[in-house]
């Protein structure tokens, strides 16, 4: 073994500025997560003067109970959750079920129709006509909004149009045979042997619904009730000290608010509130990140 | 010609075209039969007037509290543009009916007939609407009119009835005993049907809102063509000096953003490469799954990490008191200095992780007897990772690079707007973000101008990344869109 490497200094110390180097950037993209953390579970008080840094103090979880009782606070966490769902699996389905269709080499105008689909991606009205458009179509101020237009998106078409191709077509073939209808091979054959795919495109689609604002900042303008969470987080964090007139109004007695309020910690907690579900779904998202990534490098 | 074009399908395709004109008229507010009344809304379609009573009553609030208008009688153009939409709804089905053999084409020519006679209800309905309106005590506040669409839509019902007698005689009759059926290759046609229609909702219909860049359009009031002007806001856009200012400050800062962005893109490349050289495989997977969690959280949320962090009592401040660099703690957020570079480590916190998955799944597909025979060639590590790693990956970065450029003009609209207060707002406003300002919030609003810009953007956009993918071609022989 002439000419193994050995380790020189050189490598050695390549390998401990790489490791710390590395550490800390990890640390970089971890620790405020960490750090909004323990600011909600701490002690108020000491948390409205800053003094929570790296160790949790006094720990308790009231932040959490009563940020429900933060005005429209509830009402936004079930808009959004009901736009995640329904969105994500209207999403998935038509996904699924176009990809499907426009493999189907003896479809009426298949090439034309996959065209006019993709090329979507490359061409956008702006932002003005958008907004005038939904205006047009009503889906202003109307939970419908939200949920219609992310339906059929064009890169997720290329995903499962790619992904359904290489399923091999005997399957299909044989079903035919048996009498099958398109939709009874979709929905029995295709759709389960695309789960990977599926769910790689539920992950982004679900996030993306989690995480919109726009939308709701522009749409929805005249009617709150639709607000999605992020949007009601955006406005505590430019309104905090309008919430604690709110609540010092209301809900909320007054010993309460020596103690646990601080604009700073609603915000805090408001903000761990719409984090924790993306990370509790993170480890299991994250092995189809690649896939879709790698899918996505194949062009339509 | 009459040989390759039978008379029975001449018949059917011109009843389609009636059929698609007037199921499109149901989305175009300008021929909204249901508009009866000024207090109705005149941006809004006969589509919509039908899915939602709001849309008609929203005006009507003080009206009614007056008694100037009777609810019945709103509740009556309700059922009118109701039974319009049956029709509608009918003349959709017999569209895809007519795709079947000759017995279903039949049943679609009957379902015609029902659709044209709820069609002409329908307008009936909305017409007595109308005349119900001038009972009103003050007809002056409630506007009655006669709206166009109307007549429009009776007219395109008529017309659709006799295309479809016509085709009624010329189709052969069918054979007894067949069944209904339909061909699988509009079978399938039918299928993906609903799914165009979403796409041209929402994809190509906007592009018809262009045409406000060309028009004096004040919101409120109807466009009209004594309101086109042409390329005036075009010519307002360098003509008027502050505007021009305004836009120059807004260019600088989007084409400054994207060209750190840019200059800076090879930072995942060499995050993956310098990771990859990292022994322990769990150490990698950690570094990969923990850098990565940034890019899943929404800019607000980005934001309130910043807000806890960079606020007067975030940990900063505690950590610079604690060190004595300064006296007191301030609200970094609320700084302008160095605007652009904090962007750009914002982007690169949240993205950088993300971004290199993909050179990593590159890297780990490059032939490890490259490696080996560099190492026997007597190629140090970095030789190796310049000579070999690094050429594996540029195909890659390329691509990137060049969609990169092509979005030059886009940055996107959210990380600016969480970061945007009176003292970044000089040199945080992109152009996405001024054109939301513009269109959609400073008061009264400049929607032509701001649809105009828009526009530009898109253009230009477009023409780069065709540029981009010719370059490609050029380059690698290999397009890239």
């Amino acid at each position: 073994m002439k000419h193994m490497h050995k380790q020189t200094f050189g490598d050695h110390l390549f390998h401990f500025l790489n490791s710390v180097f590395f550490t800390l950037f990890t640390l970089l993209c971890v620790f405020p997560f960490y750090y909004l953390f323990i600011n909600t579970i701490s002690d108020n008080r000491l948390v409205g003067a800053g003094q929570i840094n790296f160790l949790p103090q006094g720990i308790h979880l009231d932040n959490y109970l009563r940020v429900f009782n933060v005005p429209d606070m509830g009402q936004s966490l079930f808009i959004t959750t009901a736009r995640t769902l329904l969105g994500t699996v209207l999403m998935v389905l038509a996904s699924g079920l176009v990809g499907y269709l426009v493999t189907q080499k003896n479809m009426y105008g298949r090439k034309i129709i996959y065209r006019f689909i993709i090329i979507t991606m490359y061409f956008n009205a702006g932002l003005i006509p958008w907004f005038l458009n939904m205006t047009m179509l009503g889906l202003t101020n109307s939970f419908w909004g939200y949920i219609i237009p992310a339906v059929v998106q064009p890169f997720n078409i290329i995903l499962t149009k790619t992904y359904i191709e290489s399923i091999p077509g005997e399957l299909e073939e044989s079903a035919f045979i048996d009498g099958a209808g398109y939709l009874t091979v979709f929905s029995r054959i295709i759709l389960p042997l695309s789960k990977p795919i599926l769910a790689t495109i539920a992950v982004f689609g679900a996030v993306g619904h989690w995480n919109s604002l726009m939308d709701s900042m522009i749409l929805m303008l005249s009617e709150p009730k639709l607000y999605t969470l992020q949007h009601r987080l955006w406005i505590y964090l430019n309104t905090s000290s309008d919430i604690q007139k709110v609540m010092d109004q209301g809900r909320v007695t007054a010993s309460d608010l020596s103690r646990l309020l601080n604009n700073r910690v609603i915000s805090l907690t408001v903000a761990m509130v719409s984090i924790i579900p993306i990370l509790l779904v993170y480890p299991f998202m994250q092995r189809y990140f690649q896939k879709g990534l790698m899918l996505g490098a194949v062009k339509g | 010609m009459l040989k390759r074009f039978p008379r029975d399908r001449v018949a059917m395709i011109a009843l389609r075209v009636c059929i698609v004109v007037t199921f499109t008229a149901a989305f175009v507010p300008s021929v909204n039969p249901a508009r009866v009344a000024g207090l109705i809304n005149k941006n809004v379609s006969l589509f919509t007037n039908m899915i939602s009573t709001a849309s008609i009553t929203s005006g009507f609030g003080r009206a009614l509290n007056q008694g100037w208008v009777e609810p019945t009688t709103l509740g009556l153009i309700f059922i009118g543009a109701l039974v319009c939409g049956l029709g509608i709804a009918l003349l959709g089905a017999a569209f895809c009916l007519s795709l079947g053999n000759m017995k279903l084409q039949r049943l679609g020519l009957m379902f015609v007939l029902g659709a044209a006679l709820a069609g002409f209800t329908g307008t009936t309905i909305l017409r007595s609407a109308y005349s119900l309106l001038y009972d009103s005590p003050r007809v002056d506040m409630i506007q009655p009119m006669m709206p166009v669409g109307n007549m429009v839509f009776y007219i395109l019902f008529s017309v659709t009835l006799l295309a479809a007698a016509a085709a009624w005689f010329v189709l052969p009759k069918p054979k007894p005993g067949e069944k209904y059926s339909i061909a699988p290759k509009y079978r399938l046609f039918l299928m993906i049907l609903p799914f165009l229609v979403l796409v041209g909702l929402f994809a190509y219909l906007p592009l018809w809102g262009w045409r406000y860049a060309f028009f004096d359009y004040r919101p409120g009031f109807d466009l009209t063509m004594d309101d086109f002007v042409g390329f005036q806001w075009l010519r307002y856009l360098f003509e008027n000096p502050a505007t021009r200012r305004h836009i120059g400050k807004v260019l600088t800062n989007t084409l400054a953003m994207s060209g750190i962005g840019i200059a800076t893109s090879w930072l995942p490349m060499v995050f993956a490469i310098f990771l990859s050289e990292m022994r322990s495989g769990s150490f990698k997977r950690s570094v990969q799954t923990l850098t990565t969690v940034p890019n899943f959280i929404s800019w607000v949320l980005v934001y309130s990490v910043a807000f806890a962090i960079f606020s007067t009592e975030g940990f900063l401040n505690w950590m610079l008191v604690g060190i004595g660099v300064i006296e007191e703690g301030t609200n970094w957020l609320m700084s302008g200095s160095n605007i652009w570079l904090k962007m750009w480590a914002w982007g690169t916190w949240k993205g950088l992780g993300w971004g290199a998955i993909i050179y990593i799944a590159a890297i780990s597909s490059i032939d490890q007897q490259l490696y080996e025979a560099a190492t026997v060639d007597g190629a140090g590590r970095f030789k190796r990772m310049w000579h070999v790693t690094v050429p594996g990956l540029l195909s890659t970065y390329f691509v990137l690079l060049l969609l990169g450029i092509a979005n030059i003009l886009s940055n996107g609209l959210e990380q600016y707007l969480v970061f945007y207060n009176p003292r970044t707002a000089a040199s945080i406003e992109v152009l996405d973000l001024f054109v939301y300002h513009l269109g959609l919030t400073r008061d009264g609003g400049n929607i032509p101008l701001a649809t105009l810009i828009g526009v530009l953007k898109s253009v230009i956009s477009v023409t780069l990344l065709f540029c981009a993918n010719r370059a490609s071609k050029w380059l690698r022989g290999e397009s890239i869109v």
